[in-house]
C-alpha cells in the first residue's frame, strides 16, 4: 500500500478520529485557549462590529462613528499627542539604553548601576506618575526639578529685593508714586533733576510690608544736602494716618533699603551707581557739572525665574493665527514632554538591558579589527558597534512604539489642570468617551479599532521575526 | 583540560581589554550623575511619606535630608490605624492581592498546560496555533474592553453569575491578557527540553499527565519563574482594567486608590506618597530576589 | 615593509603568578615569515595581541620598522591582524569590509577600489565583492579577512590562528595559499598557531614557546635537525618522537644505554667518541629520542638505536603505517613502508642508526651533543 493511500485511509476515520488521538494533548490547551477565545479574540472581533453602531449598540450606523473620530478636536488632539510620543519617546529611550549600555560595559559597579536604572520598571506607572509630578511640580518647595533650575538661574540672574510678579499680572509702573515714572524696561526714573549740591527723593507705593520686615527698614530719614553730591531718600510713600499725602515724608513711613540707583545725565547715560541705607538714604558724591536724574534700576523689580510650569496647558509651539483646530494639531504642549520624561526614567532600564544583553554577544574581535584598521574609538562605536546592533536596536524601537500607543496610565495621573485637555491619548480618549458616565460604545469602539491598526504593523513584525526563528 | 586554559584566556584577554579602553574615568562619572538622578524620584517620594503633613508645601523635601530626625512613620501609623475600611489604605493592599495572586496562579497554569500541548502534543496546526498566540501578544488591551463588559453582563443574564464589578471580573480579564505573553515563552522554553526524555519517560509508561509534572514543569521552572514574575508586576500594577471592572465596588487595588487620591479636589499629598511606597513594596521586594529570572523575562521581551 | 624586534616583552595579569609571557626576545627580519608556535595557553596570542596594540606592555619593548610602537594605538602601527574568528565586520558587504580601513586612512576613493580589485583578484574573491559575509562559506570569509589585510598593505601581517576554523582539506590548500602570498608580496608576516604543521610547512623560521618562554627561534630544518630541548623534539614532527628513558652503562669496555629494567629490551650502541664523553660525565640516567620515521623494522650492523618491541596497533595510512608497539612496557610508535609484513602481536626489532638519535638531560630537557 502506498503511503497516500495510508493516509487517505487515515482521514477516512475523520474528526472524531483526529480528536480522540490528541485529546490529552488538546485538553492541555484548552483552558489557555478558551480564555483567549471568550476574552481577547471574540472582543477584539466584536468591537469591530461595536465601531459600526451607535453609542448603545442598537442601530447600525456605518462609519458614522469613524467620521465623528476624524472631526472631534479632543480625538484629533489625542492623536496628536500619539503622534508627539512615538517621534520622540523610542528614539531617546533607545538612545539611553544604548549609551547606559555602552558606559556600564567600562565600570566596575555596573550590576548596581543596572540594578538601579532597571527598578522603575517594577513600580506602576501610576506611582510613578505621581512621584514624577511632584518631581516636576510648580512651586520650588515642592518640584525638586524646579528648585534645582532655580537655584541655577538665581545664580545667573538672581531676582531683587523687589521683585514685581509679573505673572501674578503686577508691573513696575504700579510701584511709581512721587517724584518718579516708569520708563520702559523696568525702570522707574526721578521726574525732577538735581546738580550738584542738590537732593532728589522718590516715593513708592505698593511695596509689601513683609519685603521691608525682611530688609530691616528703618523710618525714611531726608539727608542733609551735602557740597558736591547729590543726595536723599527712597521711601515708601503710604502713612495710614495720611494716605493721600504722597509728597512728603511722614513719621513712621520707612526708607527702603537695598535699592540699586544710577545717576544719570542729561544724555542718558550712567555716570554713577550707589545703594541705598536702611533707613532709604544715598548719596552720590563729587557730582560733576550739570544736572542729573535718579534712577531706580530694573534688577531691583526683577522676580528672577519663577520656574517651568511643566504641567501646565503652556506649549512648547505656540502657533497663532491659525484656526482653532490646526493650532490644537500643531502645538506640541510641554505637559507631553514632562510624561515623556517620566516614562523615559521608567523604561530606559527595559533598553538598557536588551541592548546590553546585545553587547555582550557582539564578536570582540571585529571591534578589535576596527581599531587595527584604524579607527578611533567614536569611529568603533559608529560604524561598527551601532550597526552590529542594528537588530536588537530595531527590536527595543519597535517594543517601545507598541507599548506608547498604548499609552495611559501615565496620562490619566499625571495631567492636571489645563494639561488635562491637551495631553489625551488615544487609550485614555477610548477610556473617555467609553467609561465615563456609563458605558458608550460606539466612538470609543471606533478609536479602538484604530488603535489596534496602528499596532498591526508591528504584530506582523513580531510575526515575521519569531517565524523566522 | 584544554578547555579549562582556553577559558581563561579568554577571561584574560576580556581584562586586558577593558584596561584599554580610554575612558573609564568620565564613564565613571557620567554614571555617577545619571546614577543618582534615576534614584533621586524614588528617595523623594519614600522622604515624603516619612516627612509630616504639615511640612509638604512649605519646604522642599530635600530639606530633611539635613534633619533626618524630623521623618516619622506617623503618616504610615494613621492610615495602618485606619484598619480595612474600604477605600482605605490597607484594604486597597488586600485587594490588589486578592487580584494579583489568582491572575498570576492561573495564567502560569494554563501557560504551562499549553506550552506542553504546543511543544510536545503531535497534532497539525500546532505552529499556526502559536504564531496566532504571538498575534494576540500586541493586542491593546482596550480593544476587548467593552465587549467584555457586554459579555460580562450577558453571563449575568444567562447565569446570574455577572462579574462586572467584581474581583473575579478583573482576574478573569487579567488572565486572558497575561495568556499569550505566557504561552510564548513557556512554548520557547520547552522547546528547548529535549524530546527524548520524554520519550524515555512515555516508554517507562508514564501518561501525558505524569510526563508533565514530572519531567515538563520541573525542568520548565527558570521560565515559569520569569513568568510568574512579570505576570505578577503587570496585574499588580495595573490601572485600566481596575478602573473599567470594578465599577462601583468599593473595594479597589492600590493603583485605584492612588488615582482616587490624586483625583479628590484636595489631594493629600502625605496618603498619596505613603500609599504610593506601599504599593511600591511589594514588587520591590519581587524585583530584589528574583532578579535573574526577571531580566530573563525582560530579555525574553516581556513588556506591555 | 618593515622588521619587527621584540626586546624582553612581558605580560602579566593582575592575579596571577606567573607571567603569561616571560622575557620574549625575538627578531624578525623585513620580508620574513615568522610563526610562532606552541600549545594554547603557552602566550603565543598573548604575544601577537601586544604586537598589535590590543594589549598593554606589562615590561620591555615592541619595534616596528626601527620606531617602538609600546605607547601607539594599534591604528598607528601600521599593522594588519587576521583574526582566528576573521572578524569581518557582519554589515558591510565584502568590498566594504575590505575597503575599510582605507576609507578611515581618507586613500582617494580611486586608489581604494583599485586595491579592493587586485586583492580580489589575488584571493579570487571578483564575485563576491557585493555579499555579506553571512553569504560566504568559511573558506571564502577566510580569504576575505586575507583581503582586508592585503588592501591596508602593512609594515607587517599578523595572523592569528586564521586556518584553525576551516576543515583539513580547505586548511592545506589555503596553507599553500597563504605561503604563496608570502612569496608574491615579499612582507613581513607573523603567523601564530598551535599546529606545528602549518608552521614547518610556511615559516621561514619559527618560534616555539611553552608556558610563557621562548623554547626555540630557528628555521624549520634546525628545529627538526637540532631540537634545543625535549619540548621542542616532541612538539615539532608528527607523529611525536619517542621518548625512552635509559641507562648509563658505564662498567663495561665501551658505554652504552640499556633501558631502566634489568633484562631491557632496548639498547643504545655509541661511538668511541661519545663514549667516551660519557664516561667521564656523572649522571646515570639519560633520556633518548628517536622520531617514529627514522626507525626501521631488523637490525641494522653499526651503532644506534634498536629495541625488540611487541606490535600492539597497526594504523594503515595507504602508502605507510603506524606501528604502535610496546617494548619494556614504553610505548613505541615507527612509520613503515605499508608493504611490511608486521602484523599485530608480532615481535619485532625496531633500530635507529645514531645520527638520527637525539640524547636529552633527564633533569633540564635540554640536548645534549
Amino acid at each position: 500500500m502506498s503511503a497516500s493511500a495510508i493516509n487517505a485511509n487515515r482521514r477516512v476515520g475523520g474528526h472524531r478520529s483526529w480528536i480522540r488521538q490528541h485529546a490529552v494533548s488538546l485538553a492541555f490547551l484548552a483552558p489557555a485557549a478558551i480564555w483567549l477565545l471568550f476574552i481577547v479574540v471574540y472582543p477584539t472581533i466584536d468591537t469591530v462590529r461595536l465601531s459600526l453602531f451607535n453609542e448603545s449598540a442598537t442601530r447600525f450606523l456605518g462609519l458614522t462613528n469613524y467620521k465623528t473620530v476624524f472631526s472631534t478636536d479632543t480625538i484629533l488632539t489625542a492623536f496628536r499627542n500619539n503622534v508627539i510620543w512615538v517621534l520622540i519617546f523610542p528614539f531617546f529611550v533607545t538612545t539611553f539604553g544604548l549609551i547606559f549600555a555602552v558606559l556600564t560595559e567600562r565600570i566596575r559597579w555596573a550590576t548596581a548601576f543596572k540594578t538601579l536604572i532597571v527598578m522603575p520598571i517594577v513600580f506602576s506607572t501610576t506611582a510613578s506618575a505621581l512621584v514624577w509630578a511632584t518631581m516636576l511640580d510648580n512651586s520650588p518647595q515642592i518640584g525638586a526639578v524646579n528648585a534645582a533650575v532655580l537655584t541655577v538661574s538665581d545664580w545667573f540672574n538672581p531676582p531683587g529685593a523687589y521683585p514685581v510678579s509679573t505673572t501674578a499680572g503686577q508691573t513696575v509702573a504700579d510701584l511709581v508714586g512721587s517724584n518718579s515714572r516708569a520708563e520702559k524696561n523696568s525702570r522707574i526714573v526721578s521726574i525732577s533733576s538735581a546738580r550738584a549740591g542738590g537732593m532728589i527723593n522718590i516715593g513708592l507705593e505698593d511695596v509689601s510690608p513683609t519685603t521691608l520686615t525682611l530688609l530691616k527698614a528703618q523710618d525714611a530719614v531726608k539727608p542733609q544736602p551735602m557740597s558736591g553730591a547729590i543726595t536723599g531718600v527712597v521711601w515708601r510713600a503710604f502713612s495710614p494716618s495720611d494716605p493721600t499725602n504722597k509728597t512728603d515724608i511722614l513719621p513712621g513711613e520707612l526708607g527702603l533699603p537695598l535699592i540699586r540707583l544710577s545717576l544719570v545725565n542729561s544724555q542718558g547715560s550712567t555716570v554713577a551707581t550707589t545703594t541705598t541705607t536702611t533707613s532709604g538714604q544715598y548719596k552720590f558724591s563729587n557730582v560733576g557739572a550739570g544736572s542729573f536724574f535718579v534712577e531706580l534700576v530694573s534688577s531691583n523689580f526683577s522676580s528672577g525665574f519663577t520656574g517651568i510650569s511643566w504641567l501646565g496647558g503652556s506649549s512648547l509651539t505656540p502657533v497663532s493665527g491659525l484656526g482653532q483646530t490646526a493650532q490644537a494639531l500643531l502645538s506640541v504642549p510641554l505637559a507631553d514632554m514632562a510624561m515623556i520624561i517620566t516614562y523615559l526614567w521608567i523604561w530606559a532600564g527595559f533598553a538598557m538591558v536588551l541592548i546590553g544583553a546585545g553587547l555582550a554577544s557582539l564578536n570582540r574581535e571585529v571591534l578589535e579589527a576596527a581599531r587595527i584598521d584604524g579607527a578611533k574609538e567614536w569611529q568603533v562605536f559608529r560604524r561598527v558597534t551601532v550597526p552590529m546592533l542594528a537588530p536588537v536596536l530595531a527590536v527595543v524601537f519597535v517594543t517601545m512604539i507598541i507599548n506608547v500607543l498604548k499609552v495611559f496610565d501615565i496620562v490619566l495621573n499625571m495631567a492636571s489642570g489645563s494639561s488635562v485637555n491637551a495631553t489625551p491619548t488615544l487609550a485614555v480618549e477610548i477610556y473617555n468617551d467609553g467609561f465615563t458616565g456609563g458605558v458608550h460604545s460606539g466612538v470609543s469602539s471606533a478609536i479602538a479599532v484604530i488603535l489596534f491598526l496602528l499596532v498591526l504593523p508591528a504584530m506582523i513584525m513580531n510575526l515575521k521575526r519569531i517565524k523566522g526563528v | 583540560m584544554a578547555n579549562i586554559v582556553q577559558s581563561t584566556d579568554l577571561t584574560k584577554r576580556r581584562r586586558g581589554l577593558s584596561r584599554r579602553l580610554p575612558t573609564r574615568g568620565p564613564s565613571n562619572i557620567i554614571l555617577g550623575i545619571i546614577a543618582i538622578v534615576w534614584l533621586v524620584p524614588t528617595v523623594s517620594l519614600l522622604v515624603i511619606s516619612l516627612r509630616p503633613e504639615a511640612d509638604f508645601g512649605v519646604s522642599g523635601w530635600w530639606k530633611a535630608l539635613l534633619a533626618p530626625s524630623s521623618l516619622t512613620f506617623s503618616n504610615y501609623r494613621v492610615l495602618f490605624d485606619q484598619g480595612f475600611v474600604a477605600g482605605g489604605l490597607l484594604d486597597s493592599l488586600m485587594t490588589s492581592i486578592e487580584i494579583t495572586v489568582p491572575a498570576t496562579l492561573l495564567v502560569v497554569l494554563f501557560a504551562c498546560f499549553a506550552g506542553h500541548s504546543l511543544v510536545f502534543g503531535r497534532w497539525r496546526g500546532r505552529d499556526v496555533v502559536f504564531l496566532i498566540v504571538v498575534g494576540l501578544m500586541v493586542v491593546p488591551v482596550q480593544v476587548a474592553l467593552i465587549p467584555v463588559v457586554q459579555f460580562y453582563h450577558e453571563l449575568g443574564n444567562l447565569f446570574g453569575l455577572n462579574p462586572y464589578g467584581t474581583i473575579p471580573g478583573v482576574i478573569i480579564f487579567h488572565v486572558a491578557f497575561g495568556l499569550p505573553f505566557g504561552i510564548f515563552l513557556m512554548r520557547n522554553f520547552m522547546s528547548g527540553i529535549p524530546k527524548d526524555l520524554l520519550e524515555a519517560a512515555r516508554m517507562e509508561g508514564a501518561g501525558e499527565w505524569k510526563v508533565f509534572y514530572r519531567i515538563v514543569l520541573p525542568l520548565a521552572l527558570p521560565a515559569l519563574a520569569s513568568l510568574a514574575i512579570f505576570q505578577f508586576i503587570w496585574v499588580w500594577n495595573d490601572l485600566l482594567v481596575a478602573l473599567v471592572f470594578l465599577g462601583g465596588n468599593a473595594h479597589t487595588p492600590l493603583t485605584v486608590f492612588l488615582y482616587d487620591q490624586n483625583h479628590e479636589l484636595q489631594a493629600n499629598y502625605w496618603i498619596i506618597s505613603t500609599g504610593a511606597i506601599v504599593s511600591v513594596i511589594v514588587p520591590l521586594i519581587v524585583f530584589f530576589s528574583f532578579q535573574r529570572y526577571f531580566v530573563r523575562g525582560v530579555l525574553a521581551g516581556a513588556v506591555k | 615593509m618593515a622588521s619587527v624586534v621584540l626586546r624582553n616583552l612581558t605580560k602579566q595579569y593582575s592575579g596571577n603568578n606567573a607571567p603569561s609571557l616571560d622575557m620574549l626576545n625575538l627578531e624578525i627580519a623585513d620580508g620574513e615569515f615568522v610563526c610562532l608556535v606552541g600549545p594554547s595557553g603557552c602566550g603565543k596570542t598573548t604575544a601577537l595581541r601586544m604586537i598589535a596594540g590590543l594589549e598593554d606592555v606589562t615590561s620591555g619593548e615592541i619595534e616596528i620598522g626601527g620606531r617602538i610602537v609600546n605607547d601607539l594605538p594599534s591604528r598607528d602601527r601600521d599593522i594588519a591582524l587576521v583574526f582566528q574568528s576573521y572578524a569581518l565586520y557582519p554589515h558591510l558587504t565584502v568590498a566594504d569590509n575590505m575597503s575599510f580601513g582605507l576609507k578611515l586612512r581618507k586613500v582617494p576613493k580611486a586608489e581604494i577600489e583599485q586595491a579592493v580589485q587586485s586583492a580580489a583578484k589575488i584571493l579570487d574573491l571578483v564575485d563576491l565583492l557585493k555579499r555579506k559575509p553571512a553569504q560566504l562559506s568559511g573558506g571564502q570569509r577566510q580569504r576575505v579577512a586575507l583581503g582586508r589585510a592585503l588592501v591596508r598593505d602593512p609594515a607587517v601581517f599578523l595572523m592569528d590562528e586564521p586556518l584553525s576554523n576551516l576543515d583539513a582539506k580547505l586548511r592545506v590548500q589555503t596553507r599553500a595559499e597563504i605561503a604563496q602570498l608570502h612569496h608574491r608580496l615579499q612582507a613581513t608576516m607573523l603567523y601564530v598557531t598551535h599546529d606545528q604543521v602549518e608552521a614547518m610547512t610556511m615559516a621561514d623560521r619559527i618560534a616555539v614557546i611553552n608556558l610563557g618562554v621562548l623554547e626555540q627561534y630557528g628555521t624549520p630544518r634546525d628545529l627538526y635537525n637540532f631540537p634545543n630541548n625535549q619540548f621542542v623534539a616532541g612538539f615539532i614532527g608528527s607523529p611525536s618522537m619517542n621518548f625512552v628513558s635509559m641507562r648509563i652503562n658505564r662498567d663495561v669496555e665501551r658505554v652504552h644505554l640499556t633501558g631502566m629494567s634489568a633484562d631491557s629490551n632496548i639498547k643504545v650502541t655509541l661511538t668511541d667518541e661519545q663514549s667516551d664523553i660519557l664516561r667521564k660525565s656523572d649522571g646515570s640516567d639519560i633520556v633518548v629520542g628517536v622520531r617514529p620515521e627514522h626507525l626501521i623494522e631488523g637490525s641494522i650492523d653499526h651503532a644506534g638505536f634498536s629495541a625488540v618491541a611487541k606490535v600492539e596497533v597497526i594504523e594503515f595510512l595507504g602508502n605507510d603505517e603506524h606501528i604502535h608497539a610496546t617494548s619494556d612496557e614504553t610505548d613505541l610508535v615507527a612509520i613503515l613502508n605499508a608493504h611490511s609484513s608486521v602484523a599485530r602481536g608480532d615481535s619485532i626489532t625496531l633500530s635507529a642508526p645514531l645520527d638520527t638519535v637525539h640524547f636529552f638531560d633527564p633533569t633540564s630537557g635540554l640536548r645534549l651533543s
